[in-house]
């Protein structure tokens, strides 16, 4: 008989050991090179497993064996063996100096597409909206790299995140679904809800970026290249959403100037009010617009023209832009609180951005949340000089000349209104200041435990608006320093009511030993004598202190309970309730650490 | 195909070029041509002539021009330095002078030059001193040979060969075979070759424009409508990557005060290992134009994209749950009273730490053994001590007698066991233990040995009472129930480790053999049974077969003590890793519950006698209290419920409670502290 787990040679494998295979037997089994099969795994998204038993040792990488086979039937597999035995082809007649052959070989080498992948891998558009963080943090990173000639990336591939990059900011700001925006030391982060689904990016800054040596791009190109397809896709399909042609065709007068995201926002403003059902107010581009409807049938042929008609009727008529923005705003009522609340932040302000300010990241975030925008240069919506403009940004040490009918801000200002979804008075953002601090809109201050002092200003500022927009019958508009108010409001969480509380406890104790030592002073008994008496002065106070006395005691015995609970639970649930109270523990000391810095931030301020 | 085709266009090109400069000479030529109008007229009837006597120009064209002498015979001399003056300027072949012909002045020359329409084709001769004017003949060649041509047109410098040679019929190496007929017929597996291609095109196989780039925008609706519909299932185990952390308010570019560490924070991280060293270190930029381009952006990326097709991912269950729901449901400690809890009365008097104590069976006595030599006993209520004895060694174990008429204190020294006589009691009982403590000297000796003794019985002079001698140190002794036997333990003792002693007879025997070290030994409360810890494991004996019943397995690292329910079907044993292991006997060998109780060793654990409690002292200065209530229903597990922490004793070189006795019928716990202080907590 023999042993259990004996296995003839030749038969089947059991358990882990046929579940699971490693990644030098898996390029084996499907005769590709390692990097043919990185790049398999990149583009079909499977990754490593974690096997029950690691069969063959720790260090070694596991692949399900299962989506090992289901590359083996991979048709793209085979396109890159046909790429590879390609490109020994080319190799052999630059060998043989045929310069003709290589040439006509290298223009003739086999692509593939990925629509096929990216349909297997994100069955519904939800699933791929839900897996688009990295894919754009990715093609907003390559959009902002150097576009070269000659370095490691190409050129075409750079311009080609750029459009990606655009449309889709264009899209989002159109449909007002931008929710978040932070400035942080790494870049811009933005977080928008499309579908339900909310997608953060970061962009990086509008600075020239560093290539380091210790990167692999062919890696990272070969992610991009299913990133690229991937927004793509996702693009022409929430384009559609919104009835707007696919890929978009911009005005060249604005993509010389550097200004596509403008270009875009018109394309789009224009393409998704060509409908059927909308009331027209202008003749002439009622008229015009019919011209578009017939030309559409023939695009091929005029797409051009077309494009630079379109454009042409928003800049003949000033008006024309926002009138167009007004009236597909009024049809898409299907909209949820949220984006309404976005849509007229900004409404019925211009702002004007100066030439510092980087312009694209505010050029999308304004229309994003309502607002109109204009910027130094050619082609813009309107000048400098404008009259209504509210908000000009700056983002200098001094302002020379001033209008005084708007407000300079620093662009810090735009990003905080964003996250606060109020109009924050624009006094402490105001050219040559330092602004207060930037927060991040990620963070749930109160699971966190510590709330910084500005998040607390722009709550109450939060509270006062909504006051203003609505305010409540019953209520009197009472002062806000009355903790017992704020908590009805919602405005002020518990723990600060408590700590409110705490300290007029502590107060009034104050109060009172002051009010027995004058009264002691008033029947002259002396300092020494009231150490004696010291007892009985605790004891006669003890109404007041009870509290303090009591909880002493009850903190102890609390421990004891845990002590006793704790004897009884069984190891694992013990390990767990002990891993909980230390990690619960490091978010108070983190906490404390918080409170601690600031406090010494304070007395080096004052002191 | 392409690229042949560009070739023939660009050859084209050169051509045409090539036709461009004709062209261009052909309109210098115009002028000179409008010129052979005129020429052509007077020469019209010699044309033939002359065509033909220029052929034969050509033919000896340079040797002629050398033949004709030049007139002057001067040489090759500067002719303008050397005949300025003179009025000849050389001299002929006769040797004759050759006059200066006389100057024209420029500006006649210049009129003269003017009105003659062949004045720029003469030329003056210096050396000759002469006009010369060109023929038209001479300025075509000119034109040539400026142009980089021939000098005569008629010249063909790509004549046909004439191969002067005959190789016909002359035995030639090369190849004498007839021609083929493949040279004369088109090529059929070139015409197959070519077939192969078209049909090849005509099915799209092979792409002769360059189509696919124009198919880079090709974008359509991927996801219809019936794919949202339809769900599509994937492949088991799929788990899609986790989202990156979302920035906190310390990566802002502008972050609040307190979330930038000081200097001293950042100095002291250089200390940390590089694992646990913050990655990100918070900064703060004052305003938005100075924050500079984050270096890291791209490898960051990077890490994240390795991440992605690198790392194993399984799904892990958070748990997110309450820690209190964790805890289990006790039963209310109020239910449980009555139990000690607080300190009621302390005894002091020890000179150095309490190892042992023991509470007499009536519950009016404690005694006590220390290592400052002494033992004593205790009034219980008034905390008096009452007798001292000075036993002149470390007292490590103290032990009533558990009968009731039997005043006798065990006390372990060393090497010894004194049994002495507490002096409790009337006189009748006074008696009877001096009776019972004295010793016949020689009878004893006997008795112990068989051949070698391992005890001696001897009468202790000082202290009135037997002194028994053991060949080795002895570490714990008990008494059984009913007060006539008792057992000791000599670990190191080999097959001699276990001792059953009889008082009334001075009799000592080793009924165990084969054990390994044994620590501790108890007798059943009721039954003929005998429990002997080891390390690792305790034997359940039969005394009445001496033969071993049960063996339990503890789990445990080292067993210090062990106590027997009241019931005897429980037992608790605590280990010197301060768990504590509870063995229902009915019910399995190994423990039914394990309590992870002490931080450090657990030195003695205890019943009580009739209250369901039991206690557990430690070295970590806290004595534990629990309830345990015992079914009579075997179906019924057992309820432990730890009740109460006594704190109270301070360390003293590392140890702390040495010892812990209940009270035999109050539910009050005694405590020993290495502190040298008994303590008694009551309810």
């Amino acid at each position: 008989m023999p042993p259990k787990h004996y296995r003839a040679p030749g038969k089947k494998k059991e358990g882990n050991a046929a579940k699971y295979i490693t990644r030098t037997k898996a390029t084996k089994y499907l005769q590709v090179s390692l990097n043919t099969f990185r790049k398999l795994c990149i583009l079909k998204g499977i990754f490593p497993r974690v096997p029950k038993k690691k069969f063959e040792g720790n260090h070694k990488t596991y692949y399900s064996m299962k989506d090992i086979t289901f590359l083996a039937h991979e048709p793209l597999l085979e396109k890159l063996r046909q790429k590879r035995a390609h490109e020994k082809k080319v190799k052999k007649a630059k060998a043989r100096k045929n310069k003709e052959l290589a040439e006509r070989l290298l223009n003739r080498m086999p692509t593939y597409k990925l629509d096929r992948l990216i349909l297997e891998r994100y069955p519904t558009f939800v699933d791929a909206l839900r897996d688009l963080d990295d894919c754009l943090t990715m093609v907003h990173l390559f959009a902002s790299l150097p576009a070269v000639e000659g370095e490691r990336i190409q050129v075409k591939r750079i311009h080609n995140c750029r459009r990606l990059s655009q449309e889709w900011q264009a899209f989002i700001s159109r449909t007002h679904s931008l929710r978040k925006t932070f400035i942080s030391v790494k870049g811009i982060y933005y977080q928008a809800e499309v579908q339900g689904q909310k997608i953060t990016w970061l962009t990086p800054h509008a600075l020239q970026q560093v290539l380091t040596d210790d990167v692999d791009f062919n890696i990272m190109l070969t992610f991009l290249e299913f990133y690229e397809t991937l927004l793509g896709f996702v693009n022409f399909k929430l384009y559609n959403s919104i009835n707007v042609k696919y890929p978009p065709i911009l005005d060249p007068r604005l993509e010389a100037l550097a200004a596509e995201l403008y270009a875009l926002f018109r394309y789009v403003a224009t393409g998704s009010t060509r409908k059927p059902a909308e009331n027209q107010s202008i003749s002439s581009t009622e008229e015009k617009k019919d011209s578009d409807e017939k030309m559409d049938t023939c695009v091929n042929e005029s797409d051009l023209q077309l494009a630079q008609l379109q454009h042409q009727l928003p800049s003949n008529e000033p008006g024309a832009l926002m009138q167009l923005l007004e009236d597909s705003n009024n049809d898409d009522d299907d909209v949820d609180q949220d984006t309404i609340e976005c849509k007229t932040l900004f409404k019925n302000l211009k702002f004007f951005l100066s030439r510092e300010v980087p312009r694209e990241a505010l050029l999308f975030i304004i229309p994003a949340f309502g607002g109109v925008v204009s910027w130094e240069g050619e082609g813009t919506p309107f000048e400098e000089t404008d009259e209504d403009i509210a908000y000009q940004i700056v983002d200098r040490p001094t302002q020379g000349h001033k209008f005084l009918s708007r407000h300079y801000v620093q662009p810090q200002w735009v990003f905080d209104c964003v996250n606060a979804r109020i109009i924050l008075p624009a006094d402490a953002y105001m050219v040559g200041m330092v602004p207060p601090p930037h927060l991040s809109p990620f963070v749930d201050d109160e699971a966190e435990g510590y709330m910084p002092e500005y998040a607390e200003a722009i709550k109450q500022l939060q509270a006062t608006a909504k006051k203003n927009v609505m305010p409540l019958p019953d209520l009197d508009n009472q002062d806000l320093a009355d903790p017992q108010n704020l908590i009805a409001d919602g405005v002020m969480d518990r723990t600060q009511a408590n700590e409110a509380a705490e300290e007029r406890q502590k107060l009034q104790l104050l109060e009172k030993q002051y009010h027995d030592e004058l009264k002691m002073e008033m029947s002259g008994i002396t300092y020494s004598a009231t150490l004696s008496n010291k007892k009985s002065e605790n004891s006669g106070s003890e109404e007041m202190q009870h509290k303090d006395e009591v909880v002493v005691p009850v903190s102890t015995e609390k421990n004891d309970e845990d002590d006793r609970a704790k004897l009884y639970m069984s190891r694992k649930k013990r390990g767990l309730y002990e891993a909980i109270e230390i990690s619960n523990q490091r978010k108070k000391d983190k906490v404390a650490l918080l409170k601690e810095r600031k406090r010494k931030a304070l007395a080096s301020k004052s002191g | 195909m392409g690229k042949e085709k560009y070739e023939e266009s660009s050859s084209d090109e050169e051509v045409n070029s090539s036709s461009d400069v004709v062209e261009a000479s052909s309109d210098e030529e115009v002028e000179s041509s409008s010129d052979e109008v005129e020429a052509s007229s007077d020469d019209v009837e010699s044309s033939e002539d002359e065509s033909s006597s220029d052929n034969e120009k050509v033919e000896e064209s340079d040797s002629s021009e050398d033949e004709v002498a030049p007139r002057n015979t001067v040489g090759d001399i500067p002719l303008v330095e050397w005949h300025k003056d003179e009025e000849h300027i050389g001299y002929d072949i006769k040797g004759r002078k050759i006059k200066k012909q006389p100057r024209k002045d420029k500006l006649a020359s210049f009129i003269e030059g003017a009105d003659d329409p062949k004045n720029w084709r003469k030329i003056y001769d210096e050396y000759n001193d002469e006009e010369i004017e060109l023929t038209k003949d001479e300025i075509k060649i000119i034109q040539r040979v400026i142009s980089g041509r021939t000098p005569h047109a008629e010249v063909n410098p790509y004549e046909d060969y004439v191969d002067w040679f005959e190789y016909e019929d002359k035995g030639h190496p090369l190849s004498n075979a007839p021609e083929p007929k493949r040279r004369f017929i088109p090529s059929k597996w070139e015409q197959k070759r070519v077939a192969n291609l078209v049909r090849k095109i005509r099915a799209g196989l092979i792409k002769v424009s360059d189509q696919n780039k124009e198919e880079e925008h090709n974008v359509y609706s991927l996801w219809t409508d019936d794919t949202d519909s339809v769900e599509n299932k994937k492949r088991g185990g799929y788990v899609p990557a986790p989202k990156p952390k979302l920035p906190g308010h310390e990566e802002a570019y502008n972050p609040p005060v307190e979330y930038i560490p000081t200097a001293e924070e950042i100095n002291s991280y250089e200390l940390m290992y590089e694992e646990d060293r913050p990655k990100f270190i918070p900064r703060r930029y004052l305003n938005y134009r100075s924050v500079p381009a984050y270096d890291k952006g791209v490898k960051e990326s990077f890490d994240r994209c390795l991440d992605q097709y690198l790392c194993p991912r399984t799904r892990k269950k958070r748990i997110n749950i309450d820690p209190e729901s964790l805890k289990p449901k006790l039963p209310s400690r109020k239910d449980l009273r009555p139990y000690p809890t607080t300190c009621y009365l302390e005894y002091r008097g020890h000179m150095g730490p309490v190892n042992c104590i023991s509470v007499d069976p009536s519950g009016q006595w404690l005694a006590s053994g220390s290592t400052d030599g002494t033992a004593r006993v205790w009034e219980i209520e008034t905390g008096r001590c009452l007798k001292i004895w000075e036993v002149g060694e470390v007292a490590r174990q103290i032990c009533w007698n558990p009968s009731p008429d039997r005043p006798i204190l065990a006390v372990v020294l060393e090497y010894d066991v004194l049994l002495l006589n507490s002096g409790m009691g009337d006189i009748d009982i006074q008696t009877k233990m001096k009776e019972l403590l004295h010793i016949s000297e020689p009878g004893a000796t006997e008795d112990a040995g068989d051949s070698k003794s391992a005890v001696t019985w001897i009468q202790h002079e000082k202290h009135d009472g037997i002194r028994m001698k053991h060949f080795k140190a002895v570490s714990s002794i008990e008494w059984h129930f009913k007060g006539d036997y008792f057992t000791t333990v000599v670990p190191s003792g080999d097959s001699k480790a276990i001792l059953l002693h009889q008082l009334s007879k001075k009799h000592s025997e080793t009924p165990f053999r084969k054990l390994g070290i044994p620590v501790t030994a108890v007798f059943h409360p009721s039954k003929k049974k005998f429990f002997v810890a080891t390390k690792k494991f305790v034997h359940v004996y039969d005394l009445s077969k001496v033969e071993k019943i049960q063996k339990l397995e503890t789990g445990v690292r080292e067993i210090s003590s062990i106590s027997i329910h009241p019931g005897g079907e429980n037992i608790i044993v605590g280990s010197k890793e301060g768990k504590m292991c509870w063995f229902d006997l009915e019910l399995s060998t190994r423990p039914y519950k394990t309590l992870k109780v002490h931080s450090k060793d657990i030195t003695r654990v205890t019943f009580h006698r009739t209250y369901p409690l039991f206690a557990s002292a430690s070295d970590d200065c806290t004595a534990y209290v629990f309830h345990s209530t015992v079914y009579s229903d075997l179906n019924q597990n057992p309820l432990i419920v730890p009740l109460e922490i006594l704190r109270g004793h301070k360390p003293e070189h590392g140890r702390g409670v040495l010892d812990c006795k209940y009270h035999p019928r109050q539910p009050w716990l005694f405590t020993a502290g290495a502190d040298s202080i008994i303590k008694l907590y009551c309810h």
